[in-house]
């Protein structure tokens, strides 16, 4: 009889998770509560993905396009898990989706529920919904990924572009201490992006370090070398509104020129990657911990990454921290080997 | 005192050291001081940093160094730079206190009588004297051009004329120029005490001698009625 588990979060992580274990035979169950598959990158429309700028599609298209025409896998959309109890070394959990509730039992589960972007309007000094040209990578990036690369207030071109990084990381005021990872790489490849669509707009990346790291330092080198943009070492200490419909950075170039009051015509705010409500929410239906960032904690950081503190339950993607897609997708294998592992000794 | 071509006292390293020991222990030090990501971000919300050569980040940096000559160096005219207005702690995503680390270091400049903590002070010896003869901070006779040029092109015109331009205020006054409000003898009374047990006197007996005189006089008067 074949193997059933249970693949909560139908991001890059999940639907490779869900993939994998259908082309082993096991009858997985995949539940994802938006209305779609494909998780953050879908839902904010990315386009281009780094490290080398191809199509989003090619990803996230290929996974969603592998999970939907995969009989192997019950898809429920618009889904969560309502409740969830042990069931010796089994897993019973009742599934509620647009089609109503049903009750199954699994041999293992893996959950890829992801992470939410930080929201920079907890951090009054970016001045984030007060400014219509002050917005965050998540908004630009959907905006590029709709053809849109002007400025939000009047349509127009943009002068010159600000991104400010580190927007809700690396900061104890916000609460969140760690870095979070991606959005240096997300935002050197959206400073490439605006400087390949308008060749005149002056780019500005405000940072505390660059953490392109990896191959990832690729495309911090092309931005300077190949668009020019302009890298200062200074976190913006606030924005107010400038002349000529413009917003004004304070702040101090460390290096250069000390205190600067900069008009810009658009902010792009780097906002960092969060565990979200859906973190919690697991840890307390399934009775798995938490970590002190906000993020599902695995049972050790270095030996089982992909384990959960209770057996049967694996873990995949950004629920257990902030990390780019190429991760994601390697977690999820890796989670699905996991828990077929599992599953094999226990059905 | 000598100084170097920084304007910074010549001392020897063993006094600089005492000086960055002595802030250590203060019990706020450690609070006020944790790590330091050189990110600016402080600076960029600290006002006086606009006008001189002064940053909060650099006082973290300072400190950080465990350098006493660092520290030794900031003890003059830096220090009373900051406007002590902490954006720079509400901002620091450290949680460090710069402000705070400023507060510390002019205090032991304070109670040491450092020639700088003398300098800076001098201008409020007249608020001092106001306050413990009649519990006012300021009085409308304390405006003149000389104290108040941060007041502007206007200060010329608004020090004229005093009593008749107390007259125009359309609510009650004291009709008088040296006083705000009338202050019990009770409340300066409970002034004093407050001042004993909080140091003021002696903090006022080191930076400026003949003003301690001057104040002791008075309060003997007042305590006395
Ligand atoms: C602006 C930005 C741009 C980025 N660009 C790139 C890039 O170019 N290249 C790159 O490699 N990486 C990029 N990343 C990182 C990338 O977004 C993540 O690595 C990836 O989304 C992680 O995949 P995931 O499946 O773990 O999580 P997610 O993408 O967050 O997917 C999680 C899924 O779980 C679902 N879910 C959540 N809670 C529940 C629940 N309770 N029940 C059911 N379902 C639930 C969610 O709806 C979602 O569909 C970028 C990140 C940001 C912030
Ligand atoms: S990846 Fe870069 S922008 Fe993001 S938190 Fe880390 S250092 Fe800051
Ligand atoms: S407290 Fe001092 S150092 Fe801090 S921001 Fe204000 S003036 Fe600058
Ligand atoms: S804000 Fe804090 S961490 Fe940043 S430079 Fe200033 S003291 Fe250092």
């Amino acid at each position: 009889m074949a193997e059933n588990i249970l693949v909560i979060g139908g991001g890059p992580a999940g639907l490779h998770a869900a993939i994998e274990l259908a082309e082993l035979g096991v009858n997985v169950s995949l539940v994802e509560r938006d209305t779609f598959f494909g998780g953050n990158p879908k839902k904010f429309k990315y386009k281009y993905l780094f490290p080398d700028l191809q199509p989003a599609e090619n990803v996230i298209g290929e996974l969603i396009k592998g999970a939907e025409s995969n009989n192997n896998i019950k898809k429920y959309l618009s889904a969560n898990i309502e409740s969830f109890k042990e069931d010796g070394k089994k897993f019973s959990a009742v599934i509620k989706s647009s089609t109503g509730s049903e009750t199954k039992t699994f041999d293992s589960v893996i959950v890829a529920t992801g992470f939410e972007h930080f929201d920079p309007a907890k951090d009054s000094k970016y001045s984030y919904q007060l400014f219509d040209d002050v917005i965050d990578i998540k908004d630009l990036e959907r905006m590029m990924g709709e053809g849109n690369f002007t400025r939000p207030s009047n349509g127009k071109p943009p002068k010159n572009v600000a991104i400010i990084l580190c927007v809700g990381s690396r900061d104890r005021h916000v609460g969140n201490q760690y870095c979070s990872r991606v959005c240096c790489t997300v935002s050197v490849k959206q400073a490439i992006e605006l400087k390949e669509h308008f060749p005149e707009t002056e780019v500005y990346i405000f940072y505390m370090d660059i953490r392109t790291y990896g191959f990832y330092e690729d495309l911090y080198w092309k931005a300077m070398e190949e668009h020019d943009v302009q890298i200062v070492k200074g976190r913006v200490a606030e924005i107010t509104s400038g002349p000529d419909n413009t917003v004004i950075c304070k702040g101090e170039d460390t290096l250069l020129r000390g205190p600067f009051e900069i008009p810009f015509d658009m902010v792009v705010l780097a906002s960092g990657m969060e565990g979200g409500p859906q973190s919690p929410e697991m840890a307390d239906k399934l009775g798995i911990e938490l970590d002190e960032h906000g993020f599902l904690k695995q049972a050790n950081v270095t030996l089982s990454p992909f384990k959960s503190n209770k057996d049967g339950i694996f873990l995949a993607g950004a629920c257990t921290g902030p990390k780019a897609i190429a991760d994601a997708i390697l977690e999820g294998g890796a989670a699905a080997m996991d828990a077929y592992i599992y599953a094999k000794k226990n059905s | 005192m000598e100084y170097d071509e920084n304007g910074v006292s010549i001392v020897s390293n063993d006094f600089k050291k005492e000086i960055f020991e002595e802030a250590k222990k203060d019990f706020r030090y450690e609070e006020y001081v944790r790590g330091c990501l050189n990110c600016g971000v402080c600076t960029g919300g600290c006002p006086p940093h606009r006008f001189f050569d002064f940053s909060p980040r650099m006082v973290l940096q300072n400190c950080k160094s465990n350098d006493p000559a660092l520290v030794w160096g900031m003890m003059d005219e830096y220090v009373w730079a900051c406007f002590q207005c902490f954006t720079c702690a509400m901002i620091c995503p450290f949680l460090n206190n710069p402000g705070g680390v400023i507060a510390i270091l002019r205090e032991i400049s304070v109670r040491r009588g450092f020639e700088s903590a003398k300098k800076v002070l001098k201008p409020y010896s007249r608020v001092l004297l106001k306050l413990t003869a009649y519990g006012n901070q300021l009085s409308p006779d304390m405006i003149q051009p000389d104290f108040f040029p941060d007041w502007g092109p206007h200060i010329g015109y608004a020090s004229e004329d005093l009593p008749l331009k107390r007259k125009a205020i359309p609510m009650p006054t004291l009709q008088v120029t040296n006083l705000a409000w009338d202050v019990a003898p009770e409340a300066m009374k409970e002034l004093y005490t407050i001042f004993e047990e909080a140091g003021v006197f002696k903090i006022i007996e080191v930076v400026d001698p003949s003003l301690y005189e001057i104040i002791q006089d008075i309060v003997d008067d007042v305590r006395s009625e």
